[in-house]
């Protein structure tokens, strides 16, 4: 029998993605630290991200509505794994906190980076606020991380 | 619709590796052992559905690659990708295609070779505005809302400890796992590695690389071809918002399975889960998951998943063992993981389980889970 043989595979490859109208007000906004929701008249829900139909009324979103950057952490974990950043390709070695955040003013909770990595220190329902990169790109890593208020 | 069976089944052995194969040879693999199972040749099937996640490999268009050792040429063939429910709602999809009367016998196979690609990069691909800068992962998610299952409802480490224990013990009389350890202990877990708080190396689900598949037939064939089918009472899919911050307290509520169980309940006359199922095979990603599940499916009340495992009640020889085969957590070909679900529970009421079966088992529940918000369900019985 031959010997067995394994095909490796190495590329470097680029995509490209439309964010959508609604998407492209969020962003313009986060250039100013500025966040919002688009609001459904049906349910009331303040979606995050905002989109333009709520999937559950099916009715079009047009109301928008300001959304704090302080909020509540509903949910947390610190991650000791080295990560894949797929935007970058690079690896987040561990450890780093991250978050679900429920915004003041928003329905939805917001996956994101914690300052606090330690375990010990972080708990459900603590507060936390939004920490702003110096130059703002209209990205969501135009928020560093959350870090934990007293 | 017309009633449907499931006459047979096929596993691979799951391993980390399978370099001795390629994909197709590892789908024809299962294929083949579900049609011997079923006492069918290729020529009988009518169609095939496959499941996969090609982004894990990268691999387009894996159904015509793969389509050939699932016996496919010259037939009806279609491909389920739903990340961790392709298995579940893939053996759905064929349970449909043989109600309709569309069909009448219907090969199911599901595969995942993740030692041949990136698993982690193909989680990692998604929604690219808004949380590709803070993604991570299956694990990532899975913490975070263990975090809040915790808080509110006082779940501990060491309970979550015993259902890798249960799992990796069960998996030891399953030929078929990929993780095995009849000797595991609950200190065992809680010195495995810790990847992300709370959750502890022994706690996930392994990569393995596998195929699973059944065989659907419409009532008329499955009693000419087989003693005793698993007939199919009732299933369920249930799809969710796109994002983990849509859905509302996430492990807690999981409102798919909510919904695709009490879907799936009502319509096969169950009101005491716990006492009318005979097994249960779930799709636990993590040990918290299952727990989790265990109030979600009715089997105790909010709060009380921790006292299950602690009382022995969903071990081999317990009230409604969960997970004979050793779960998820003992194999995880993603693709193939809700294939082996429904085929671990046929198994089951077909009486050919071997060393983990439960003896004189009639009714059993099956459920699917994908990313952190799909669902299914569906109920195997022995009883047309
Ligand atoms: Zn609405």
């Amino acid at each position: 029998m031959s010997e067995r043989i394994s095909v490796a595979i190495e590329m470097a490859q680029g995509w490209r993605y439309s964010s959508g109208d609604a998407m492209a007000r969020f962003s313009e906004g986060l250039r100013r630290k500025r966040i919002e929701a688009l609001q459904c008249g049906g349910c009331r829900r303040r979606y995050l991200p905002p989109r333009p139909v709520c999937g559950n009324c099916h009715l079009p979103l047009s109301d928008w509505v300001p959304v704090s950057d302080k909020g509540t952490l509903e949910a947390w974990t610190v991650v000791f794994l080295p990560f894949l950043d797929a935007r970058t390709g690079e690896v987040r070695d561990g450890p780093y906190g991250m978050g679900l955040i429920r915004l003041d003013g928003s329905d939805a909770t917001l996956n994101h980076y914690l300052a606090e990595n330690d375990p010990a220190r972080l708990a459900v329902g603590m507060r936390v606020r939004a920490v702003w990169r110096e130059e703002l790109r209209g990205a969501m890593d135009d928020i560093l991380h959350f870090e934990i208020l007293p | 619709m017309r009633p449907v069976a499931i006459i047979g089944t096929g596993q691979t052995d799951h391993a980390r590796r399978r370099d001795d194969v390629s994909q197709p040879e590892l789908v024809r693999e299962a294929a083949s052992r579900a049609l011997t199972d079923a006492g069918l040749r290729p020529a009988d099937l009518d169609a095939v559905v496959i499941a996969n996640m090609e982004l894990f490999e990268g691999r387009a268009m894996p159904e015509l690659w793969v389509g050939e050792g699932a016996f496919a040429n010259g037939k009806p063939c279609m491909k389920v990708a739903t990340g961790g429910t392709s298995g579940t709602s893939s053996c759905i999809a064929g349970f449909h295609q043989a109600a309709s009367g569309l069909f009448d016998v219907v090969l199911v196979v599901g595969f995942e070779k993740h030692s041949e690609g990136h698993t982690q990069t193909g989680m990692a691909l998604t929604d690219p505005f808004w949380d590709r800068a803070v993604a991570s992962g299956a694990l990532g998610n899975f913490a975070l809302s263990i975090s809040q299952y915790m808080a509110e409802r006082g779940v501990t480490e060491e309970q979550a400890a015993r259902v890798a224990v249960k799992s990796r013990r069960n998996a030891a009389r399953n030929p078929h796992a990929h993780l095995k350890d009849a000797d595991a202990t609950v200190d065992d877990v809680l010195n495995s590695k810790l990847l992300a708080h709370p959750v502890r190396l022994m706690d996930m689900c392994p990569q393995s690389d596998g195929a699973a598949a059944i065989v659907v037939a419409s009532a008329d064939r499955a009693r000419e071809l087989c003693p005793r089918p698993a007939w199919v009472k009732a299933a369920a899919t249930r799809h969710e918002q796109p994002y983990i911050g849509d859905i509302e307290r996430r492990l807690l509520t999981m409102r798919t399975l909510k919904d695709a169980s009490r879907s799936v309940y009502a319509a096969a006359g169950i009101t005491e889960p716990l006492q009318q199922f005979d097994v249960a095979e779930i799709y636990e990603p993590v040990t918290y998951a299952e727990l989790a599940w265990y109030e979600i499916l009715g089997f105790c009340p909010e709060g009380e998943a921790g006292r299950l495992i602690e009382d022995g009640v969903t071990e081999m020889g317990g009230e409604l063992p969960v997970n004979p085969s050793g779960g998820v957590l003992s194999a995880n070909p993603v693709g193939a993981t809700g294939v082996i679900r429904m085929a671990e529970a046929a198994s089951q009421i077909l009486g050919r389980a071997g060393a983990h079966q439960v003896e004189g088992a009639e009714t059993a529940l099956v459920t699917g889970y994908g990313v952190y918000a799909w669902a299914d369900a569906a109920i195997l019985g022995s009883a047309a």
